[in-house]
């Protein structure tokens, strides 16, 4: 017991013994500390994940691909020897109750004639979205970067498919409202797609940081979303007070309905991007950081002009970071947000 | 006005706003200790769903997942009966409680169908809406994202012989007559 070293490990052993703290409470609090830790680690894999986003820059369509997944443990893979896993962690977003079964499908292990809604074109890596017009382009044409950009018919193709859910005016008024708040940004460089960037969005955060993964976010994700309350908990068209009236003072017809959303949601999930396009929009909503919290709000991570910031909305007021959106694109935004976080979706 | 919450406070685990973060608490609360040997036991949730039996017509069941030491327990609760899954890892084992011969015995395949949140087991012996468990699979598995369908078939022993996906199931179910 020369050794310095040895001294302390006996003092601390010591003290450790001596400690008269209640051994029930230390028994019950081992695991909660164990599942932090577990909890931490996942989610710290997701931010190893991000690393394969290249860097979290926007340059370039596979710099904005998932890192596959994040969240690993260290003995996931082949070498584990297991290969389901016994679902003893808390994913991220928690465990869902299921109270509300109406939204719990029928248990099926069919799968349908073609895969869920884009499986099939994972190959096809990740085509930058502009402005949300691939959202209006349901047959796969999307914006080639290595050819001149073709605005005219870029912009129909998306009218085509806005048409035919009705909202024919949504990408002809779209720019209506903008800058009308003195944003601190203008970038004319997604097509016609100004983005917003309110003076109040000052919360910055780095997505490389933050699990865009979570593991509801995959086919059939509305069932799978861990949180089944809300005060509204399921609607095709929201009958909150501010969607009809609002939206046309903001400028735009209606705002894009749940159907348009979802898809958005299904087309990037199966294609492994952690993001859609808000429609008529230039943001980029980062789907799988949407938590609802209290009875009708969210909070939610956007990225606009390459940077993210941290968003909260409250669904039932309409508000956004507390305050009545400030142009047509944040009530799409919130919209969009809402929509993921309580609407309807199989 | 209401404080608006931070990231860190939007990270559900830190959130105690949030009922999942309640419910954790709650949860540990609920922590056990079951007999003398100091096995312990914690409820990780409760979860109302849909279950079928044999290919019947789906009906309402509540999951009870348990966790173990070394393993977790889905008690599928079907009007007055229960049907008992456990699964361990390292090595992955499915197994079923057979109140007949009170013991565990293993099953012969697995499958979960993301797009569904389906998980079956003995081919359609007892399937079961699990959203819990397929979220917590797929971030324990980041390397099933993009897959849909995946089926575990096990040995004798209890062990996975196979694992396939989607297109290869059909070639698996061919060769083994899996329905």
């Amino acid at each position: 017991m020369g050794h310095p070293f040895g001294a302390t490990l006996s003092l601390l052993t010591a003290a450790l013994v001596a400690v008269p703290a209640g051994p029930l409470l230390a028994i019950s609090t081992t695991p909660t500390v164990e599942k932090d830790q577990a909890t931490l680690q996942a989610r710290g894999g997701g931010g190893g994940g991000g690393g394969g986003r290249g860097g979290g820059g926007r340059g370039g369509g596979g710099g904005r691909m998932q890192g596959g997944g994040g969240g690993s443990r260290a003995r996931t893979g082949f070498s584990g020897g297991g290969n389901f896993t016994r679902g003893d962690r808390k994913p991220s977003g928690g465990f869902s109750s299921g109270d509300r079964l109406n939204r719990v499908n029928n248990p099926s292990i069919s799968r349908p004639a073609s895969r869920p809604d884009g499986l099939q074109r994972q190959g096809q890596g990740l085509q930058r979205q502009d402005g949300g017009r691939s959202l209006g382009d349901r047959s796969g044409a999307l914006v080639d970067r290595n050819q001149p950009f073709d605005r005219q018919n870029t912009f129909n193709q998306g009218d085509r498919m806005i048409n035919r859910d009705g909202d024919r005016t949504l990408n002809r008024q779209g720019n209506r409202t903008f800058n009308r708040d003195g944003d601190r940004n203008w970038n004319g460089n997604l097509g016609n797609r100004s983005v917003n960037i309110d003076r109040d969005w000052n919360r910055e955060v780095n997505i490389g940081d933050i699990n865009l993964n979570p593991g509801w976010a995959r086919p059939g994700w509305g069932v799978a979303r861990p949180w089944n309350w809300g005060w509204y908990g399921g609607w095709n068209t929201p009958s909150w007070g501010w969607w009809g009236a609002s939206a046309a003072a903001w400028g735009i017809g209606t705002l894009a309905t749940a159907a348009i959303i979802n898809d958005a949601v299904n087309d990037a999930v199966s294609q492994n991007v952690t993001y859609i396009v808000v429609p008529n929009t230039g943001y980029e909503l980062q789907y799988g950081t949407i938590q609802p919290y209290g009875n009708y709000s969210v909070s939610f991570v956007v990225t606009a002009n390459g940077t993210s910031y941290q968003i909260n909305a409250d669904c039932n007021a309409g508000a956004i970071n507390g305050r009545q959106p400030s142009s047509a694109q944040e009530a799409e935004l919130l919209n969009a947000a809402c929509q993921v976080a309580y609407g309807n979706a199989a | 006005m209401k404080p608006l919450p931070t990231l860190q406070k939007a990270i559900p685990f830190f959130n105690m706003s949030t009922p999942w973060a309640a419910a954790l608490l709650t949860g540990t609360a609920l922590s056990l200790t079951l007999g003398s040997g100091g096995v312990r036991a914690e409820v990780l949730y409760t979860l109302e769903t849909k279950c079928a039996l044999k290919g019947a017509a789906p009906v309402a069941c509540k999951v009870e997942a348990v966790n173990e030491e070394g393993s977790t327990l889905y008690r599928h609760t079907i009007g007055t009966t229960t049907h008992t899954l456990r699964i361990s890892d390292q090595p992955a084992r499915f197994s079923l409680w057979d109140g007949g011969s009170k013991s565990w015995q293993n099953i012969r395949n697995a499958t979960v169908l993301f797009s569904s949140n389906t998980l079956c087991l003995n081919d359609k012996d007892l399937c079961v809406v699990n959203p819990n468990y397929l979220n917590s699979l797929l971030q324990d598995r980041p390397d099933f994202r993009g897959r849909d369908l995946i089926q575990a078939h096990f040995g004798g022993n209890g062990r996975v012989d196979i694992l396939c996906y989607d297109g290869g199931c059909d070639l698996v179910a061919q060769r083994k007559g899996v329905k």
